[in-house]
């Protein structure tokens, strides 16, 4: 009897904001009706469009980032790569409409800063795999802030966020994540921009090259393929590894059993054969759930 | 205020909300989204003697339409729903049906003499209509000797309101009605899934790993409004409607079609706090069309023209 978090609504939310991206992602910003607590980094919501022009069904999307505003609860942005019915209903909604917003929902990625360790930190990102990081490196940043305003060591050094996709421009909003302070390399399938060459590999190019080192924790998120390739990488160099998945999902709320991931017979989450993504992950470490 | 209460089967219902089985949770998982207090009563996602862990992925797929599942009654069985769903529901004032699903007659009797002991226990539905398990066959729900059998094994060991969840998949589903009557029945849950699948032409697969699954939403409702009408046409018992109901709207056909109360299912997908948000909306309709009582609108669907 797994309840959905303590934290999650459901309400209405109002689109602020829309921006299409090259290629077929967008960014969605969207000022909710009710005031959240803060988000934890790759929390997660079911969203769709009340009008009649969504499917039933709300579909889940990571929290990307949070837009904090003096007057009232923080905007929510969303980037959204628009491959069916649902995600193309969510992109073609207009300035001014509601969505229907259920969360935060699921648990995040586990603590990056605590305890504190000096191993760093790998993202690994594949195309829209890339949302949940954005706050997962701002929360990082704002662990070291404060350490350092305390006159204490960071609790992990910044990470390393390696960043691939087939082709540049499903690099979404590769200018934003620029920004942030960690270390980012691209790396595109047909050289178009950056590495030439998917995540795994440009991981061991660079660690070959001595620009990142040897022991590392890895967090991944991206298409199914990538991830079994993550996680092959990391069981073979005994690294820690969590992967984020992105299962269909009917409730979001741990409540259809639709969502299901296999988990390893002795493993961390026990004996029952399967784990929900939704109030169970949809973050898990690699050595409880079989790819 | 117009008065949302009805009364059935011995039972006292503040509104006649009820969740759906599968779509709410074991317990009162979804008490943040919905009060307890809110519900008619809430119906649990179906317990089986033996744990079962489900079918295989994917599951679930939706249609334009509506929704598939081939879920397979994943629970973790009866013992654990005793040792932990029903303690933690000791001190709840929330109306609790648990829906029990069995493989033969033998079990769903045995399952009810279990559970009739605990007072935390308002109704049983029992669950004769899973599609997702038995390769789709219903042996309890399209025969009627053996829905009647079935209903009669639970009614002999248990005292409490007894409600038969019936399959669309019949023919004729008021033959089904009348045997569940004869069995024992205090009312029917009208209905339970239809038996559907989806297939993906560009990669030949289809939708759901078991190929063919359970379909409800919004898609299904012309159909369970005829069961449901179909039923309460055909028995004495009460009827509980169930299939694609969204609206309050949809609530109040059901019940002009002859339904004592309605359960809500794959529109808790859509917003899990609709079951808490519709009695206002059932007040303001009734209200607009000067009815004081829910009940006053129960069975009357008018065929003169
Ligand atoms: C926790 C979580 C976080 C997510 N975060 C984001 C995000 O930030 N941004 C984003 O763009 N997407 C994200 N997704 C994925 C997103 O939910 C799906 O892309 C979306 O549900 C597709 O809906 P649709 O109606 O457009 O496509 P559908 O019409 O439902 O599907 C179109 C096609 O894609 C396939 N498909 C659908 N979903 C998936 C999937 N998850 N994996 C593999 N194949 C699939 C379908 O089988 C179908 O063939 C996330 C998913 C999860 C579980
Ligand atoms: C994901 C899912 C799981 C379900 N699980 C059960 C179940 O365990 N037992 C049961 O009797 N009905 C189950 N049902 C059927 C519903 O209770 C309901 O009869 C059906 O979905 C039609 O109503 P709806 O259109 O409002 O969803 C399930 C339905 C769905 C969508
Ligand atoms: S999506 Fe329904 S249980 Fe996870």
């Amino acid at each position: 009897m797994v309840a959905p978090p303590k934290d999650a609504c459901s309400a209405l939310a109002e689109l602020i904001a829309i921006e299409i991206l090259p290629g077929d992602g967008v960014l969605i910003t969207v000022r909710p009706s009710v005031e959240l607590e803060p988000l934890d980094p790759n929390r997660f919501f079911m969203l769709r469009r009340e009008d009649g022009l969504s499917p039933k069904i709300p579909r889940p999307f990571s929290i990307y980032r949070e837009v904090a505003r003096e007057d009232g609860p923080a905007d929510l942005v969303f980037m959204i790569k628009v491959i069916g019915d649902g995600t193309r209903a969510l992109a073609n909604t207009r300035v001014g409409e509601s969505l229907r917003l259920i969360g935060p929902l699921g648990k995040g990625w586990p603590s990056f800063t605590e305890p504190a360790d000096e191993t760093p930190w790998v993202f690994l990102a594949g195309g829209i795999g890339s949302a949940p990081f954005f706050m997962a490196v701002e929360a990082i940043t704002a662990a070291a802030d404060e350490a350092e305003a305390s006159g204490e060591r960071a609790p992990t050094p910044p990470p390393f966020l390696l960043y691939g996709a087939g082709t540049r421009e499903l690099v979404y909003d590769a200018e934003a994540f620029s920004e942030l302070d960690c270390a980012l390399h691209v790396a595109t399938d047909d050289g178009s921009f950056g590495f030439k060459g998917n995540v795994v590999t440009l991981l061991q190019a660079l660690q070959a090259a001595g620009s990142i080192p040897q022991r590392v924790r890895i967090a991944a998120c991206g298409p199914m393929p990538m991830l079994r390739a993550v996680e092959r990488f990391a069981s073979a160099n005994d690294l820690e590894c969590y992967v984020s998945l992105e299962d269909l999902m009917g409730c979001g709320v741990g409540i259809c059993n639709g969502c299901v991931v296999e988990t390893k017979p002795d493993g961390p989450l026990g004996a029952w054969p399967n784990a929900k993504c939704c109030v169970e992950g949809p973050a898990f470490n690699t050595n409880a759930v079989v790819l | 205020m117009a008065d949302l209460s009805v009364r059935f089967a011995g039972l006292e219902l503040k509104n006649p909300l009820l969740s759906a089985s599968g779509t709410f949770g074991h317990g009162l998982e979804m008490s943040g989204f919905v009060p307890p207090a809110a519900l008619g009563a809430w119906v649990s996602k179906t317990v089986t003697l033996e744990p079962r862990h489900g079918n295989p992925a994917p599951r679930i797929c939706e249609t334009e339409a509506g929704f598939l599942n081939s879920i397979g009654l994943e629970n973790r069985g009866l013992a654990d729903y005793e040792a932990t769903v029903l303690a933690s529901l000791e001190n709840t004032d929330a109306v609790i049906f648990t829906n029990i699903g069995g493989r033969t007659p033998e079990e769903f009797a045995e399952m009810a003499a279990r559970l009739d002991g605990y007072d935390q226990i308002s109704a049983f539905e029992v669950n004769l209509s899973c599609p997702n398990v038995q390769g789709g066959k219903l042996p309890f729900a399209t025969d009627p000797a053996t829905a009647e059998a079935t209903i009669a094994g639970v009614r002999a060991v248990t005292k409490k309101p007894i409600f038969a969840k019936l399959s669309p998949n019949v023919a004729f589903i008021g033959e089904i009605a009348k045997a569940v009557e004869a069995g024992g029945a205090d009312g029917i849950t009208a209905v339970n899934t239809l038996l559907g699948m989806s297939v993906d032409w560009r990669t030949r697969k289809p939708g759901l790993a078991l190929v063919m699954g359970g379909y409800s939403g919004l898609g299904i409702k012309p159909v369970a409004l005829r069961c449901a009408w179909n039923c309460a046409t055909s028995v004495k018992i009460p009827i509980i409607g169930c299939g694609g109901i969204f609206t309050a709207d949809d609530v109040l056909e059901f019940l002009v079609a002859g339904c004592s109360a309605v359960q809500i299912g794959t529109a808790s997908f859509s917003n899990p706090a609709l079951l808490g948000e519709l009695p206002a909306l059932l007040e303001s309709r009734l209200a607009e069309a000067g009815l004081n009582s829910i009940q006053e609108l129960i069975g009357t669907l008018r065929r003169e023209s």
